[in-house]
This record gives structure tokens, sequence and C-alpha cells, in this order.
């Protein structure tokens, strides 16, 4: 009678396997491209969590992973800011969502603002933290190309407690990209003193190399053009300017070597060249 | 030495329903869930295993406390058995209390067999083994002792289902009993806001108990916190034990 029942229950649940495997035949589970998400916002869903918030994020949380990884579903983006504050309203402190949700808004979704958006709020909530703002500094900068935004957002996490030194020279890096020259001449300067590892030396060594330039370069530009103005002609040598009285003293670069100067066309040139702006 | 005994007679009882089969259970759903979300999550696996370990052992203890509360004096009555131990020398407080402190002692050992395993498991997992879980481990523990006391009292007027309907929702209330503070703020009948704020008082606030986001994710936790919510526990069931007597003593045994 036990092994006639063990039979029934071994042959039912076969026959249960292979409908399903027919069922799966005919049907395209993908068929839809549209999805629908209706989630309710994230106080009402902490208190219909019953003091389990926690794991109703990490249950949200790796849902959301799923659903964006399912590239068919084409509105999927629309749900996304919600989906996303949801979980980091139920757990402000959970990190993940805040980074997983910003590449998955910037880097699949292109909405940068968003990420932004997502990663400032992490910083709110998790002030000990540099890792949000300096991603959405490096979405700032990269991706929407706006160097306020960037600068803002580099300096805030270069503020954050254990902030690694890479951030203090992102910050400096945006004043300069915005030729704000004096005050990058300032915050590099800074950063050299206080620099204790080569790569920190180094880096602020280029930046105050070429920040130096751009100034000089700004000072013998005006002073050639006045030269032009008075004489007709460029100057033969740059030392001409102060012979001349236009200049008191011709700068000279950061090393403390003398420009490269054309007197056909006037223009200087360093012995060294960066082009972060060019390149930009 | 009565109390002690009707105790231990009590442990053995839930020992011999197959109580524990739950850690069992815990063991394999843990020991499970944990592969599968490690491999589903991006990034703080640590915690989102912390998260699920802490989360199944208070819900599998709460199940506990609740299922195993309600039948503690029903059973008794149901098989007639109570009228054997009420008719030696022991009072109806001694019966009250003995099955509370046989219930304790079970729900105790269970927990800690639990929180064995999750340690165990999450070192296995993690190599690390997060000593700020025994804080809520200990919160836990207070809490189910008041889900039992409240158990208790409703199974000594009432049915084990209508006990466990009773009892499951004041669960559910005192999960989320913070929302009153607000809730109150949008009444704007003064006698709405006294009977909201009697209630607040008056039901048990387990989100006391819930300090499971603050050992996850290392957060500050007060000691003076910590001690008033024991305190605040302690006197709580104390309070529904002396109601469960009360009751219990007027209730006709026939």
């Amino acid at each position: 009678m036990q092994a006639k029942a063990l039979a029934l229950f071994v042959a039912l649940t076969l026959t249960a396997g292979a409908l399903q495997f027919h069922y799966d035949t005919r049907v395209e589970y993908f068929a839809d491209r549209q999805a629908f998400v209706a989630l309710p916002d994230g106080k009402t869903l902490k208190v219909l969590s019953f003091g389990y918030r926690n794991l109703v994020a990490d249950f949200l949380f790796i849902w959301a992973i799923q659903f964006y990884s399912a590239t068919h579903l084409t509105n999927r983006f629309d749900y996304i800011e919600n989906i996303f504050n949801v979980i980091t309203d139920l757990n402000p402190r959970f990190k993940a969502p805040y980074l997983v949700g910003s590449w998955i808004m910037g880097l699949e979704g292109g909405r940068y603002r968003m990420a932004i958006r997502l990663l400032e709020k992490g910083a709110r909530n998790n002030p000990e933290e540099w890792i949000f703002e300096y991603d959405a500094g490096f979405y700032a900068y990269r991706d929407l190309k706006d160097l306020e935004l960037a600068e803002k957002l580099f300096r805030q996490a270069a503020e954050r407690p254990n902030a690694p030194p890479l951030i203090r020279r992102k910050w400096a890096h945006m004043v300069y990209m915005q030729d704000n020259l004096d005050y990058a001449f300032q915050l590099w300067k800074e950063i050299e003193r206080s620099a204790d590892d080569q790569l920190s030396r180094d880096s602020a060594f280029h930046h105050l190399y070429q920040i130096d330039f751009e100034r000089d370069k700004q000072i013998l530009k005006l002073a050639i053009s006045e030269f032009r103005h008075r004489f007709g002609r460029n100057p033969a040598e740059l030392d001409e300017l102060r012979v001349r009285g236009i200049l008191k003293e011709i700068p000279r670069d950061y090393q403390g070597r003398d420009y490269r100067y054309d007197p056909q066309s006037g223009t200087i040139q360093a012995r060294r060249n960066y082009k972060w702006k060019s390149s930009y | 030495m009565k109390i002690p005994a009707i105790a231990l007679n009590t442990f053995r009882e839930a020992v011999r329903n197959k109580v524990f089969y739950l850690l069992l259970f815990f063991g394999v759903f843990f020991a499970f869930s944990s592969r599968f979300v490690s491999m589903l999550s991006v990034g703080d696996q640590q915690k989102v295993l912390m998260d699920v370990g802490l989360g199944s052992i208070h819900f599998f203890s709460v199940l506990v406390a609740i299922f195993t509360g309600i039948n503690l004096v029903y059973k008794e009555i149901e098989k007639k058995t109570i009228y054997n131990i009420l008719s030696k020398p022991i009072t109806r407080l001694e019966f009250v209390l003995g099955k509370f402190a046989g219930l304790a002692l079970t729900l105790l050992v269970a927990l800690a067999s639990m929180a064995l395993l999750f340690f165990l498991f999450l070192f296995v997992t993690t190599g690390s083994f997060a000593p700020r879980c025994l804080i809520f481990f200990g919160l836990l523990y207070i809490e189910l002792l008041i889900i039992t006391s409240l158990s208790l009292v409703f199974s000594s007027f009432s049915t084990p289902i209508l006990s466990s309907i009773f009892t499951v929702t004041l669960y559910l209330v005192g999960q989320v009993l913070w929302t009153f503070q607000e809730f109150k703020t949008r009444l704007h009948e003064p006698f709405s806001r006294y009977v909201a704020t009697a209630l607040y008082y008056l039901l048990p606030n387990l989100d006391k108990f819930n300090v499971k986001n603050e050992v996850v994710m290392d957060m500050p936790l007060p000691g003076g916190r910590l001690l008033a919510a024991a305190a605040y526990g302690i006197v709580y069931v104390a309070a529904l034990l002396t109601l469960a007597v009360v009751i219990f003593r007027r209730r006709e045994l026939k």
C-alpha cells in the first residue's frame, strides 16, 4: 500500500513537470515589453513592513537588480527613481542601493541628474561617507560636463572624514578647469604641501606648472599686444618687453626656466605641455 | 519549588511537541537563503546576510512564542490535566508563573540555538563574528517574553484560535505603535487625541526592542536607551502576568 502511494506520488510529480514543460513551450515569457510597477512610498512601506524594514529593503533591492537586468522591458526606467527612493527610505544607511541605483540610472539609463540626486540623498543620510559625492562629481564632470556642479560635489566629498587625497585633487582640477587660476593655484599648493605620496606630489607639480604657465601667458600676451601697438611689430625676444619698460621682469616657468617664444607669430610655449582643457 | 517543577515540565512538553524542529528548519532556511542572497545581491553582502539571518530569527522565534504560548493553559484545560495539577497544593498563581517560566526557558534555548547557528553561518560565509548582534538577541528575548505573556493572558480566557488572532494583532500593532505619535498630531478632536495617547501608552511598543538596523549598520546604541527598553519590557511582562493571574483566578474550571 505504502509503495503504491509512493509510486503514485512520483508519477503525479513527473506528470506535473511534463505539463509545466508543455506549457512553457507555448508561452513566450518575454512577449510583454512593458512593465507596470506600483510601490507605496517609503514611509507607508516602513509601516507595512511591521518591524522588518531592513529585510523588505534588501528584498526590494535584490528584486530591483533583477528587474533592471530585464533589458527587454523598454519602460523600466520610468520607475527607477521611485524604486530606489523607496529602498533608501526604508533603510537610509544601506549604501549599495545608492551606488548601484546611480550606476543603473546613469550608465545604463543615461539619467545622470537623477543619479546625482540619489547619490546626494546617500550623502545626506551617511555623512561619514565620501563615496556618494565623489561618484556624483564624476557623473557631473564626465557625463554632464557641468564643471561648477562637479566642483561643488568633489569639494563636499573632499570635506568628508577619511576622504582619500584623490578627491581633493579632483576638486582642485575642477577649479582649474573653470579657469579660476588663482584659486586653483592656491589649492594645488596646499596639496603639494600636504602630499605624502609621490602621485599627489607629481600631480600637484604638473598642475602648478600648467596654471603658472597659463597665468604668465595672459600677462605676456597682453604685453606683446601692447608692444605691437606701440612699435608695429612683435618683440624680437621676450626680454625686449622689459627693456622697453612694458614689463618690470619677464615671467619664467614654474621651474624657473625661460618660456619658448616665436617672434614671427608672437606666441609663447612652455617646455611642458598639458592638454587637459583641449582634450575635455 | 513548585514553580520550577511546573516550568521544567512545560519545557519538556515543548520539546515533546517538537518545537525545536523549527530550529532545523531555520538552519536549512538560513543556509540556503544566505547562498541565494549572496548570489543575487550586488554589494553589502554581509549586511544583506545579517538582515536575512536576524529577520528570520525574529520571525521564527515570534512564531514559537505565539503558537506555543497560546496552548499553554488551553491544552491543560482541554486535556483536563489541570484538575490533576490544581488538586495538589499548587495555587493558580504558581501554575501561571510556572507555565510562563517554562516557556521562557524554551524560548531561551531556541533563541540561543538560532543565535549560535547564525554566528556560525556568518563566520563561515564572511569570516566575521559581529558581536553587536548579541544586543539584538538580548532585546529580542525581552520582546518574546512580552509576546508570551500576551498569549498567556489571552489563552487564560479564550480559545487557541482567538488567542492567536489577538496575539498576532497586538504583535503587529506593537511593531507600528511608533506611528501613533504622528497619528495623534493629525487628530483634531481632543477626545480622539486622548484615546490615541492612552492606546500608545497601553499597548506594547515592540519597536523599542527592534535594533536590527543599528546592529547591522554599526550605528550608535546608547546604553541608556537599551536599559530603558529592557526596563520597559520587564515591567510590561510583570503587568501582563499579573493580569493573566487575575483572569485565571476568576475563571471557573468545569
